[in-house]
């Protein structure tokens, strides 16, 4: 199910490719059709004029004998004009029979006629040259040949029209085979693409079944490890989160403002190495179990050093570390006292600028060092600035990394309410990334209002 | 009824498979001499077996038969003196011709007899014999 996503979108996308092959293919078959079709009947029409040029010779040939014929019996000059009319429009015309069928690439009709050709001309010169010559000369041995000759061009002439019905017939066979070859095969292709359409719908249907539980159990588990803060007393309380994995909501960065009692309260950030979905899991364990230990022991050294200890037995992974701030405010005094485990994204926001909050110990998951606590009193108007390492190690175009000056110089100009300026690391953070954010990335601000409560 | 519509099949079959294997001319009858191709006049051949090799040969091949053809004119009349049906066969008959022997009573030829193909005899009406 992992790479679900990743299936469906190569699924569709391959589905949507054959869809346009298919679609390209039926209609290049189309056109291939009637390109086929047009060919056909554009061929079948040059033959049958060669069939009807082919009778027109005939006829010419018989007009050349019966001329003659003519000639011999009446010795009438006229019939010799006909005779060499006839002759003239037979050698147009085979001429003009030779270069249709030449063009048609019928090689072997061609060979036929050219014999039929040659058959009148040599009945010219055996047969008709010597009766033009001398018309009495109509010898038993001329009608002889004239005959053989006759006899001959019938069977040449008879042996061309059975070429040319062949090939009409060959050329319409041609054709229906190849309609048939390309229907089949268009046919088994649609029918193909219908039954992979079918089977992608359905491995899609049940995709979509195991997403939709997915995303519930997704829902469920960004709920208990979505960071959180409350309202406290005397002070506004802003936050945001952005996770560098921008379809979830979770990442590796976690804070918490939990109140441990009516005037106290536990302000939790953590950076854990790493980040998504897994690195999310280990910041729920972080949010829990410091809100468990805080509510036994309020020292923050105490609470680091008792965390470090259980996150070391429980992760076991020597190259899992956390870096951590963990504060404990009292609102009634605005008191707070705080320990850092490695976590320098801590500032403090007051009349005099902004400053950055002392680490007090090494990051958690490495070694055990006692860690100390530091106690700050804050005035009416201070804003206590928490965030993750994504503030600082953010990069601007130029690749050069925003470090702990640029975030204080930043912090410095931001707008005054706690939620504002929150929202306004975020909106920064992103601009100077360039819109792409490579670090998860958390802000807890926290003001102290101006009010005389705060100093009861 | 259901044995007479077989039986009648049998001897209708029967009666006329002689008829396809008979020649269109017999013995003894008149005949009227000329050729459907382009020539009229017709070849008599001085044997059958002449006849029916100048329908198998080349034209060169049948310009060396020549010799042993005579050429009577379009309309001369002969005897039937023999037939032998389906003999002379060529790639341009659609089945096999006649050849039939004929005694020719006309023209320059009459006296003389020979072998003729069977498509280029015709049967006279009994008004002209």
């Amino acid at each position: 199910m992992k790479n679900a996503p990743l299936t469906r979108v190569t699924g569709t996308l391959l589905m949507t490719a054959f869809l346009v092959v298919t679609l390209a293919f039926a209609v290049q078959g189309t056109f291939e059709t009637r390109a086929q079709i047009a060919s056909t009947f554009s061929h079948q029409a040059q033959i049958q004029q060669a069939q009807i040029e082919l009778e027109e010779l005939l006829r010419l040939q018989i007009d050349e004998e019966n001329s003659l014929r003519g000639y011999s019996l009446t010795r009438d000059p006229f019939y010799i004009a006909q005779y060499r009319q006839a002759a003239a429009g037979y050698d147009a015309t085979q001429a003009s029979i030779t270069k249709m069928l030449s063009d048609l690439q019928l090689s072997d009709v061609v060979k036929l006629l050219d014999s039929y050709g040659k058959l009148q001309t040599q009945w010219r010169a055996e047969v008709a040259a010597p009766i033009l010559r001398n018309p009495r000369n109509r010898l038993v041995e001329l009608d002889k040949r004239n005959k053989l000759f006759s006899d001959y061009e019938t069977r040449t002439v008879a042996a061309i029209r059975m070429a040319l019905a062949g090939e009409g017939s060959a050329l319409l066979e041609s054709l229906q085979s190849q309609l048939d070859r390309s229907s089949y095969l268009r046919a088994f292709w649609v029918l193909g693409f219908g039954v992979l359409a079918i089977l992608f719908n359905a491995y899609g249907s049940r995709l979509n079944r195991e997403l939709e539980q997915e995303r519930t159990i997704t829902e469920i588990l960004q709920q208990a490890f979505r960071s959180e803060s409350v309202p406290l007393p005397h002070c506004e309380v802003g936050s945001a989160y952005v996770s560098a994995t921008n379809h979830l909501a979770v990442g590796g960065d976690v804070f918490d403002v939990y109140r441990l009692s009516s005037t106290q309260a536990l302000i939790l950030i953590a950076d854990v190495s790493g980040k998504g979905v897994d690195a999310a899991v280990l910041t729920a364990f972080i949010k829990f179990m410091i809100r468990a230990i805080a509510l036994r022991q309020r020292d923050p050294a105490a609470i680091l050093s008792e965390f470090n200890l259980a996150f070391s037995r429980a992760v076991g992974n020597p190259y899992l570390f956390v870096s951590m701030f963990v504060g404990v405010l009292d609102t009634s005094t605005l008191r707070l006292k705080y320990g850092s485990a490695g976590h320098d994204c801590a500032y403090l926001r007051d009349r005099g600028g902004v400053r950055q909050l002392a680490v007090t110990g090494p990051v958690l998951g490495v070694m055990e060092e006692p860690f100390s606590t530091e106690t700050i009193d804050l005035e009416p108007g201070d804003t206590l600035v928490l965030a993750t390492d994504g503030l600082t190690e953010v990069r601007n175009r130029a690749g050069k990394q925003l470090l702990g000056r640029g975030a204080m110089e930043l912090i410095a100009r931001l707008g005054p309410h706690a939620q504002q300026l929150a929202d306004e690391v975020i909106e920064h953070v992103r601009e100077l990334g360039g819109n792409r954010l490579r670090d998860d990335l958390a802000v807890v601000a926290i003001r102290v209002l101006d009010t005389e409560r705060g100093r009861a | 009824m259901r044995k007479a519509v077989p039986m009648l099949l049998v001897l209708w079959i029967a009666a006329a498979l002689p008829a396809l294997a008979d020649c269109r001319v017999h013995r003894g009858d008149r005949v009227v001499l000329y050729s459907t191709t382009d020539d009229p006049s017709v070849f008599i051949w001085d044997s059958r077996a002449r006849l029916r090799a100048y329908y198998a040969a080349s034209f060169d091949e049948a310009q060396a038969m020549l010799p042993h053809a005579l050429v009577v004119d379009p309309g001369t009349h002969a005897d039937v003196i023999s037939c032998v049906p389906g003999y002379v066969e060529s790639p341009l008959f659609s089945q096999p011709d006649d050849a039939v022997g004929v005694a020719i009573t006309s023209g320059p030829q009459r006296g003389v007899i020979r072998w003729v193909l069977g498509s280029d005899v015709r049967t006279m009406p009994p008004a002209h014999r």
